[in-house]
């Protein structure tokens, strides 16, 4: 090994680690943001005791997790009881590594030029949803290991929702593979700049948005289609024999899940980092160019969160029939319905 | 660096693969088995071939594996008895089998030597980029178009023969379930129809779905009896 390679694998390490550590900051104030935004939609305030208008409440929060008695079931099958939670967060997080999270710039002042990406390969689309389809063990696991009626249900429950929304989800991500004819994420983001931000793939592909938002919902096991944890039902289902560490890392593990799958569809349909006007006022290639593109990345993840938030507040659950019912007739026909549209329209127009 | 990243992967497929056999509790097995999976995905990454890699890892890890994860936590399998091996007469045929597999490996190391691309077989494919989903989709969809779509046509007839096998006698496509209520066939509350007749109906108790079959006559005359 020479010492460029270990430069390179240093790098690495220390990209991966900064963006797992804002990534989890970010995902701690998305917790925070929930209840206060649950709360002002319920007329209620939420939290507001730590820090300035309750700022501080996430680090108050894995405070009492890690200093809470962490109780094992006597029955339970010890070493899956422990690994579940660890695949559920590593799975969410270790699709984070392929994101571009902007463009390429220059450091000022230097001839630095570095990419906002931590790795870039031809597949990276097939591996987001490769790791993502591992995530599932996390949760079916923990249901079966934990000995218990509630969250083998909730474990079943589980799995069948994600195996069956996971469908639609891969088939309306069919279109913008075609519109931009790779599945490296990198590219796709480049090929949706230009044209002022109207080359976003929404506009070519409305029907697949709608669709992947729909099952993006149900496979981070949110409301309206929370029935894994449905708590008038099945007490908290898979976890509900999970406490202290163990069960923050299941919290984490789905706000992770709900943050990656607003990347991926941030990536994917709206642009990217793409900021409309952004290249002609900055000029391509600059410092400022590449932190407004972050930033504005950032900014459509962040409207994603807050229509999760949104809809949780908003919405009645699902029943079982109906979320069966709905992901395999309606769902699953649109999405290919929505891949036959958007072929005739590459077809007809093929410079687009 | 690859050579110790092959020998990572390697180790962990192995010791997965084992612990596939060795395990007692079906769900460890499997779990072991998705290990195996993982790793292999990981070995074709070394090898150049990240299209396979992701493909083994959704299908196999990500689709099959959940299915028999599922139907072992659905059946409840409980932990493997220490029974009587019925099977012990075919551990000499598995010896033989094995020992055949290995001078084969060993015979491939001996007599083959460098690679088939420096050997002139696969000069006319530049290596950097025969792994790649773009060269892999254009030889599957000209190269390869016929054993493609017969794989297609094989899978579709598994699907269908699998829907047939598991529709046998049960309710009719028409028959709708709602949460809490029951649903009986015919044959349930009338004998003499027998098995043939799958009508369903849709109701919360057996006598109201006496009634609507027809059939509550019967079933008042069984009730006093």
């Amino acid at each position: 090994m020479d010492s460029q390679t270990a430069l390179d694998i240093l790098l690495k390490l220390v990209a991966i680690t900064v963006a797992f550590t804002v990534v989890l900051l970010i995902v701690a104030y998305t917790v925070l943001a929930e209840r206060r935004i649950l709360g002002f939609i319920q007329g209620r305030l939420g939290p507001n005791r730590v820090g300035p208008g309750g700022l501080l409440q996430p680090f108050a929060d894995l405070l009492k997790f890690i200093l809470k008695e962490d109780i094992v079931p006597d029955k339970s099958t010890r070493f899956v009881y422990f690994l579940a939670p660890v695949i559920a967060t590593m799975a969410a997080l270790m699709t984070m590594i392929v994101y571009p999270f902007g463009p390429e710039f220059q450091v000022p002042f230097t001839n630095i030029v570095i990419p906002l990406t931590i790795a870039r390969f031809d597949v990276s689309l097939l591996y987001v949803l490769g790791i993502t389809s591992v995530g599932v063990y996390g949760i079916m696991l923990a249901g079966w290991s934990s000995n218990n009626k509630y969250s083998l249900m909730g474990g079943l429950r589980a799995s069948a929702q994600m195996i069956s929304y996971e469908l639609a989800l891969g088939l309306s991500l069919i279109g913008v593979i075609l519109l931009a004819g790779t599945l490296d994420l990198a590219q796709i983001v480049e090929m949706q700049s230009g044209w002022h931000g109207a080359r976003w793939f929404i506009f070519f592909h409305p029907l697949g948005f709608i669709i992947y938002m729909i099952a993006a919902i149900a496979e981070t096991n949110r409301v309206p289609f929370d029935l894994p944890e449905a708590e008038t039902e099945l007490v908290a289902g898979f976890h509900t024999e999970y406490s202290a560490m163990k069960f923050a890392l299941f919290f984490l593990a789905e706000y992770i899940n709900m943050f990656t799958v607003s990347m991926l569809a941030t990536t994917l349909f709206l642009g990217g980092w793409n900021v409309p006007f952004a290249e002609d006022i900055f000029g391509r290639g600059t410092f400022l160019f590449g932190l407004v593109s972050a930033l504005g990345f950032l900014l459509k993840i962040i409207f994603f969160l807050f229509l999760y938030i949104w809809l949780r507040g908003t919405l009645p659950r699902f029943r079982f029939d109906q979320l069966m019912n709905f992901g395999w007739r309606i769902l699953l026909p649109f999405a290919l319905l929505s891949i036959f549209i958007t072929a005739t329209l590459i077809f007809l127009f093929p410079n687009l | 660096m690859l050579a110790l990243l092959f020998l990572l992967f390697a180790g962990m497929a192995i010791g997965c693969a084992l612990a596939v056999v060795a395990q007692r509790n079906p769900l460890y097995s499997a779990i072991s088995l998705i290990g195996v999976f993982i790793s292999l995905a990981c070995l074709y990454v070394t090898l150049a071939a990240p299209f396979i890699a992701a493909v083994q890892v959704i299908v196999y890890a990500g689709a099959i594996m959940v299915l028999v994860v599922f139907v072992i936590m659905l059946l409840n399998v409980e932990e493997e008895a220490h029974q009587r091996q019925r099977l012990k007469f075919l551990l000499p045929v598995a010896i033989g089998l094995a020992g055949i597999l290995i001078a084969e490996v060993a015979f491939i190391l001996v007599t083959v030597q460098g690679t088939p691309a420096t050997s002139g077989g696969l000069t006319h494919l530049d290596e950097t980029n025969v792994g790649l989903t773009q060269s892999i989709g254009s030889a599957l969809f000209t190269q390869y178009l016929l054993p493609f779509e017969i794989t297609s046509i094989l899978l579709l007839m598994a699907i269908v023969g699998a829907m047939t096998l598991a529709r046998r006698g049960m309710l009719s496509p028409n028959a709708r379930v709602v949460p809490g209520a029951q649903v009986l066939p015919l044959s349930m509350v009338d004998p003499t129809v027998g098995h043939e007749d799958t009508r369903a109906i849709e109701t919360d108790s057996t006598d109201e779905a006496a009634r609507l079959l027809g059939v509550a006559e019967l079933r008042d005359q069984s009730k006093r009896e």
